[in-house]
């Protein structure tokens, strides 16, 4: 209504349900438009300005299709609580809503006590169809959501840790008390991907298909689950950390660790993109914004911060210590602690994130990991005794994309959508901080060491450079030829001799490594006597 | 063609005078009739036409042709002189005199043409002069009868009338001159008219131009001439002729020089092909400008079936022209219409064509066996030079044949390798034949020349002939190797202990050369220093003793081999590739266990299973081997010659296997194999003991230790033991303090900040403190005082300098509790173009220009195809015909351009298909 009475007040000529609508597809078309058009006005090719014209206009073109699909095919807003007078929104509990929902939505309340396999911990297909529940001692299961049907339930009679759908709900990995395990619907082990070690954590990267663990030694692994192939082999070198988190935006993987530290990393390289304190105290849970842009991580040290990615600050910082973290699709932030769980906000847009919703589980339930459904709104949660769920509303996407995540997917669909992403699957170095400067000029003080032909070839303009000088005539006899022709041989050589010089000074560095390398290769026993000491 | 054009035009022309100038004579003539009634016949009449005569004749012939071109002068001088005449009219005595002086130059006109000149003509004083002039008349007289011919002819009939005429005129003009008081010339005209007639008889041609074009001053206009016609029939369009000649009638100027012609031409000509060409440039702009262009204009690929095309076949050539007029000849369509047989009479062949093809192939036949008597009589020459000289033409054919058919190429490359191949198989130019032996067992020096060079040269050709073999093997000897090594590893695998035998009995055979073999014992350098003579002398021991036992072990092998040759299959059948290692495990699992610690971090864990560590033994084993061989082999090199010769010969053995024994390992499974190869192990790493590090456990501070502690007990949790309350109901403070307890000296902010200077130190290193070197760059102690050189210090500054920029300019360097990788990542950098793309100049407008997906993913399905069009679209069969002028009006189509996307595009493009190729060469010219 807000809006509507803004409108009117700015007086325009269209009637206030058009303007409404305009402003509407205005906003849409920004977003598909994906940012500003250059400024062409300042282009000097005629040819040029003209063809990026015409592709401006095709985009923008484009930008108002989609939004006019977007207005007129995804009819569903998401709603949520609002509170009247003195009512708060987190007061409302869960019965409360079960009165006023419909039935089928009423459905997704309940709790699943399975107290002896406990703590248990969740994943959801992107579609939010199926959810694999994994405890603790050993029980894995895959559950339909829709029609509450269980898959399959296994023992394996292991410690299990973790357990994420790889790209459908066909196959999952767990991370069991050696070695992960990729098994499929059936229950089948399909892997035992043994080089992972003892695993704490997985992650799944949907579009480049990379299973990605942190086991016990603080080692991250990438293992590319359609070829088998390890992609990266990391060694964190800040201890063992169980916190690991894929940004959806880039497949950035993000760790926390004991020291408050928070490292960004990508499977082709072997030192973190980014390592930022977070916390004071160690970092004990992560979740990314859907959009990339926001970060949130609990400390020890009982603080949630929220952060922007784009600048590396913090955005707010919330009191309250967080077993577990997760955004919502529509951004809800949930936050997991011993037995209650609290739903926080962001209502103004302004990422000032307030008190939304709580929940509090009966008495000794430890709260181990809360995981957003997507598409619905529903949160799951799964706790030392089993796994609950209750309804958020306003959590979850109300217009889903089959071509994206399809709940009602069939099995033809299903497949086909495989055969797709596999043909779309990324390769692991597209994994970058900002994935929009893909095929972008690549920043001039990145450059690389020039290389050896490069150096030689500029040794050699310089050089010819010196050639094309004519020299001056001396005073009459004392112009003589051989005189001009050392004078140039000298020329020339002083040209060269930077060049030569960086290229010894390299040589020089290389040997000094060697040498120390050969040193501290052992020497015969026969000489190890004469070596001096180290001194420590 | 246009010269004589312009002729005729002239003569048309000239006609219109000549019919106005008859005109005017048939109109004069009943005057001049009346004139001559009046008129008495004289002498003085002729006279006075005879010396009209001599007065041309007077300059000589060439003198006269000069006089023609007097009318050239300039129309004022010539006005003048007309003045003069006209007043010299008056006492003609002295003006008779004097004219000659003024056209003195004028002497030169061409004789025949003098009679038009009619200044002359009206003057009769030249009867006085007769004196002077008279003597040259008889002189010319022959040529003034030539000259006269056509004109005298015409004449003679008048000749009488004419000379009474011309007495009229003269007494008539005089009447006139003094009735009127206005000169003799102002009455010539009407005189002229009548002498028109008589010296118009010339032929008209460009020599002898118009009469008013020769006097020039306008004395008798077309006017005059016109005014007795009024009123007669087509006056009035006479008039008008003239009237727009007059109107039309402008000066000439005279002809610039050529090459000022042909740069204006040339100007005029580009302007115009400017101006054609720019008729282009709408259309070509928005071809230019066009995404995309499209050639599917007309889809019609013409013919489609195979009937089609054939019902479309015209014959053209002689032949196919022969054929049609066959096939469809009536008589054959009838003759198949019905039934066969018609088609036999039709296959009639008549006697000559009978008797023709007869004698063809008699005429072929006996071509054929003179020719095959040829061939006989040169297979029987026995000629060596006759052959030889054949044969080098066939090579020189064939080499030409080759060079030009890529067929015999390979034919004769084919031919080569046969014959190589033979080479090899018969070795026939080894020396191998009777003759060459034979020549050999004689001895070669006994020989003469001829049959020396003969040897030579078939050696020779024997080299040229295997040297492809030699590199053939070269590269195929590494595979027969190879498949040698599966042979042999296939009859290892078939148990074949012969094999093994042989290797152990090398193996000995080695060692014991090793322990034969007497060192000596350098005598300078390092090595003969007395503490590492000891060392060597030690080592020295320690190796033969090593070999000793090898050697031990060898025969204690050798033996067993022999000995349970019988045994070993049915234990192979019993053992599994992992059972293997079970009695190894004594000796090997050791240094195997301590290497795999290094890679391998689950070894570590006490939760470890033995399989595990069977199975990594069972991937390690090789691994290990191999290494211990490796770092034998650099140790070695270090070390002592003697150690390395008796290492190598170890290294040797164990390399020999070293490919096989793998899977020698895992198929023998012989306790024997094991041991020898365990001791092998022993061995090698008696020095590499003392290398082995200690694996680095990874250091868990005292937090995660806590955190290990929890997952132990994570039993306890489950029970649900922990206090349910939410936790905000702790005191915060009390927390803080906790949280300060538990952490009590972990500065995560000073921790951090000392990671960040050190990755900052990584990314960009400290530039190294400059420092002299003692006794560089100095020469005595005096220098020292003064430090370092200042270019040093410079450079150093720079370096500084530079790294501080570098920080500065890090994306982090505002953010303290951040780090960002400077790092490059060199897998990733094919994601990013390294320059522009061409027609980018601006590294925004491109980045900008690519923000935006094309992807039918990203975009809706009615705006992908937009999107990713083609520059060109055409059709395959399509022909691209050149561009055709069309109007296009560019403002419109510009502001199409901006209205609308593709489809008006495409439906643009549609109307003028096969531009694009066209429009280049027109900009070009342009």
């Amino acid at each position: 209504m807000g809006a509507k009475e803004e409108n009117d007040a700015h007086g325009n000529i269209l009637p206030p349900i058009e303007q409404e609508i305009v402003d509407e597809l205005d906003t849409k078309v920004k977003k598909y438009l994906r940012g500003e058009s250059a400024n062409l006005e300042v282009l000097q090719d005629k040819k040029l300005k003209g063809q990026l014209a015409v592709r401006e206009q095709l985009y923008g073109k484009s930008a108002k299709a989609a939004a006019k699909i977007e207005k007129w095919l995804m009819p569903s807003e998401g709603g949520y609580l609002e509170a009247e007078g003195v009512e708060k929104t987190w007061r409302i509990k869960q019965e409360a809503i079960a009165r006023e929902v419909d039935i089928l939505s009423s459905r997704n309340q309940y709790d699943i006590v399975l107290p002896e396999l406990g703590p248990y911990t969740l994943d959801f297909t992107p579609s939010g169809r199926y959810m694999a529940a994994a405890g603790r001692k050993g029980h894995l299961a895959v559950v339909d959501m829709k029609n509450m049907n269980l898959i399959k339930e296994i023992q394996v009679r292991e410690t299990v840790r973790d357990v994420v759908f790889l790209h459908n709900e066909l196959f999952f990995a767990a991370a069991q008390k050696k070695y992960p395990y990729i098994y499929n619907r059936d229950g089948t082990e399909l892997h035992c991907l043994k080089e992972h070690g003892a695993v704490l954590k997985l992650q799944f990267l949907r579009n480049h298909f990379l299973l990605a663990s942190i086991n016990k030694f603080g080692q991250l692994r990438y293992q590319d689950v359609t070829t088998g192939e390890m992609i990266g082999n990391f060694r964190t070198g800040l201890g063992r950390t169980d916190v690991m988190q894929v940004n959806p935006f880039n497949g950035v993987v993000a760790l926390g660790h004991s020291g408050g530290t928070v490292t960004m990393w990508k499977p082709t390289m072997a030192a973190p993109l980014v390592k930022m304190l977070c916390n004071q105290g160690p970092v004990s849970a992560l979740a990314f914004h859907p959009n990339g842009h926001l970060m949130a991580t609990s400390g020890k040290e009982r603080k949630i911060k929220i952060w922007d990615l784009r600048k590396y600050e913090v955005v707010q910082t919330l009191p309250g210590h967080a077993k577990t973290l997760d955004f919502s699709q529509k951004g809800l932030l949930a936050v997991g602690t011993g037995s209650f769980v609290q739903i926080l906000g962001d209502f103004s847009g302004s990422q000032n994130y307030t008190r939304y919703m709580g929940h509090s589980m009966a008495k000794g339930y430890q709260v181990g990991k809360v995981s957003f459904r997507p598409y619905e709104d529903v949160l799951g949660i799964g706790h030392s005794m089993g796994w609950s769920s209750i309804l958020i509303p306003g959590s979850g996407e109300p217009n889903f994309d089959s071509w994206v995540a399809n709940p009602f997917e069939t099995s033809k669909q299903r497949r086909e959508k495989e055969v797709r992403s596999l043909l779309d699957k990324l390769p692991p170095e597209t994994i970058m901080l900002d994935p929009t400067k893909i095929g972008a000029v690549r920043s001039a003080r990145n450059k690389e060491k020039p290389t050896k032909q490069e150096i030689d070839d500029d040794m050699q303009t310089a050089a010819e450079a010196i050639k094309g000088i004519t020299m001056k005539n001396k005073t009459k006899g004392r112009n003589k030829p051989s005189k001009k022709a050392k004078k140039k041989q000298e020329l020339i050589a002083k040209a060269k001799r930077p060049f030569l010089e960086q290229q010894l000074k390299e040589e020089e560095s290389l040997a000094k490594k060697k040498q120390k390398l050969s040193e501290q290769g052992e020497l015969p026993s026969s000489l190890q006597r004469f070596a001096r000491k180290k001194t420590t | 063609m246009k010269e004589k054009k312009k002729r005729n035009k002239k003569i048309d022309l000239c006609y219109s005078w000549l019919f106005a100038a008859t005109i005017n004579t048939i109109y004069s003539m009943p005057d001049e009739k009346r004139k001559v009634a009046e008129a008495t016949a004289s002498v003085k009449m002729k006279y006075n036409k005879k010396q009209k005569r001599q007065h041309k004749k007077h300059g000589g012939s060439g003198d006269d042709k000069r006089k023609r071109r007097g009318p050239r002068l300039p129309s004022s001088m010539r006005k003048a002189l007309d003045g003069i005449n006209s007043l010299n009219r008056s006492d003609e005595d002295i003006d008779s005199d004097e004219t000659p002086d003024f056209y003195e130059y004028e002497e030169q006109l061409p004789q025949e043409e003098s009679k038009k000149n009619r200044r002359f003509d009206p003057v009769e004083n030249y009867e006085y002069e007769l004196p002077e002039n008279f003597k040259d008349e008889n002189v010319l007289s022959d040529d003034d009868d030539d000259e006269n011919d056509d004109s005298g002819m015409k004449r003679s009939s008048k000749q009488l009338g004419d000379d009474v005429e011309d007495e009229d005129d003269e007494r008539h003009l005089r009447m006139l001159e003094g009735i009127t008081g206005m000169p003799t010339t102002a009455f010539e005209g009407k005189k002229r008219k009548k002498n028109l007639i008589i010296s118009e008889a010339y032929p008209e041609s460009e020599f002898n131009p118009s009469r008013d074009v020769l006097d020039g001053n306008g004395q008798i206009s077309v006017e005059d001439l016109l005014e007795p016609l009024q009123g007669k029939s087509g006056y009035s369009k006479l008039r008008k002729r003239m009237q727009q000649m007059h109107k039309k009638s402008t000066s000439v100027q005279a002809p610039l020089p050529k090459a000022e012609q042909e740069k204006l031409e040339r100007k005029a000509v580009y302007e115009q092909s400017k101006k054609d060409i720019t008729k282009w440039e709408p259309l070509v702009k928005m071809n230019r400008e066009a995404p995309t262009i499209c050639f599917d204009e007309d889809t019609n690929l013409g013919f489609s079936t195979v009937g089609a095309i054939a019902s479309a076949f015209e014959p053209r050539t002689e032949f196919e022209k022969k054929m049609a007029s066959l096939v469809n000849d009536d008589k054959v369509k009838e003759a198949h219409k019905e039934d066969g047989s018609k088609l036999l009479e039709l296959n009639k062949i008549s006697v000559e064509d009978y008797l023709w093809d007869r004698n063809h192939i008699a005429k072929m036949r006996s071509l054929l066996f003179r020719h095959e008597l040829k061939r006989k009589r040169i297979k029987k020459i026995k000629s060596k030079t006759y052959h030889r000289l054949l044969k080098k033409d066939r090579i020189k054919a064939a080499a030409v044949e080759i060079l030009m058919d890529p067929e015999a190429a390979k034919e004769e490359a084919r031919k080569e390798e046969f014959k190589r191949a033979e080479e090899r198989m018969t070795l026939k130019h080894k020396n191998s034949s009777k003759w060459a032996k034979r020549i050999l067992k004689r001895g070669l020096s006994v020989q003469d020349e001829g049959t020396r060079a003969a040897i030579d040269e078939q050696l020779q050709q024997h080299a040229l002939l295997t040297r492809k073999m030699n590199t053939t093997k070269d590269s195929s000897s590494s595979s027969d190797d190879s498949s040698d090594e599966d042979d042999a590893d296939e009859n290892s695998a078939g148990s074949d202990q012969d094999e093994a035998s042989k290797l152990f009995a090398k193996a000995k055979e080695k060692t014991l050369k090793v322990l034969e073999e007497d060192d000596e014992v350098p005598n300078s350098g390092v090595l003969s220093l007395p503490f590492m003579s000891r060392g060597l002398k030690k080592r020295k021991e320690e190796a033969i003793q090593e070999a000793k036992l090898a050697l031990q072990e060898y025969e204690s092998s050798l033996k067993e081999l022999e000995d349970s040759a019988g045994e070993e299959n049915p234990r192979i059948g019993t053992t599994t590739g992992r059972m293997v290692f079970g009695p190894v495990k004594r000796e090997a699992p050791v240094s195997s266990k301590k290497i795999k610690t290094d890679n391998y971090y689950g070894n570590s864990d006490s939760e470890d299973g033995l399989e595990a560590e069977d199975t990594d033994v069972g991937n390690g084993m090789n691994d290990d081997v191999q290494k211990n061989v490796k770092t034998d082999s650099v140790t070695l090199h270090e070390d002592s010659e003697v150690r390395d010769s008796v290492f190598k010969g170890f290294d040797d053995i164990v390399r020999d296997p070293g490919q096989k024994t793998s899977c020698d390992v895992a198929i023998f499974a012989s306790g024997k194999w094991k041991k020898m190869k365990s001791g092998n192990e022993v061995d090698a790493n008696i020095d590499k003991s003392t290398k082995v590090v200690e694996p680095s456990l990874p250091d868990h501070d005292l937090v995660e230790a806590g955190e290990e502690s929890d997952t132990d007990s994570e039993g306890q949790m489950v029970d649900g033991i922990l206090s349910s309350g939410p936790k905000t109901s702790y005191e915060l403070p009390s927390q803080e303090e906790l949280i300060r307890l538990a952490f009590a000296g972990d500065d995560v902010e000073e921790d951090f900040e000392k990671d960040k200077q050190e990755i900052l130190n990584q990314e960009n290193p400290v530039p190294e403190k400059p420092n002299l070197i003692p006794g560089w760059g100095q020469w005595t102690h005096i220098q020292q005082k003064k430090g370092l050189p200042s270019w040093m210090v410079d450079e150093h500054e720079k370096a500084k300098r530079k790294r501080e920029e570098a920080l500065k300019k890090r994306k982090d360097a505002h953010l303290k509790h951040v780090i960002i990788s400077e790092k490059l990542d060199k897998k990733a950098e094919k994601l990013h173009t390294k320059t522009l793309p061409y027609p980018f100049t601006s590294k925004e407008v491109f980045e900008q220009s690519i923000r935006v997906p094309v992807g039918p993913e990203f975009n809706p399905a009615t705006a992908v195809g937009a999107l990713n069009q083609p520059q060109v679209k055409k059709k395959s069969g399509i022909i691209i015909k050149p561009i055709k002028f069309e109007e296009v009006n560019p403002h419109e189509k510009t502001e199409e351009h901006k209205r609308s996307g593709q489809k008006q595009k495409t439906n643009r493009n549609k109307g003028n298909g096969g531009k694009r190729t066209q429009v280049r060469p027109v900009v070009v010219k342009s």
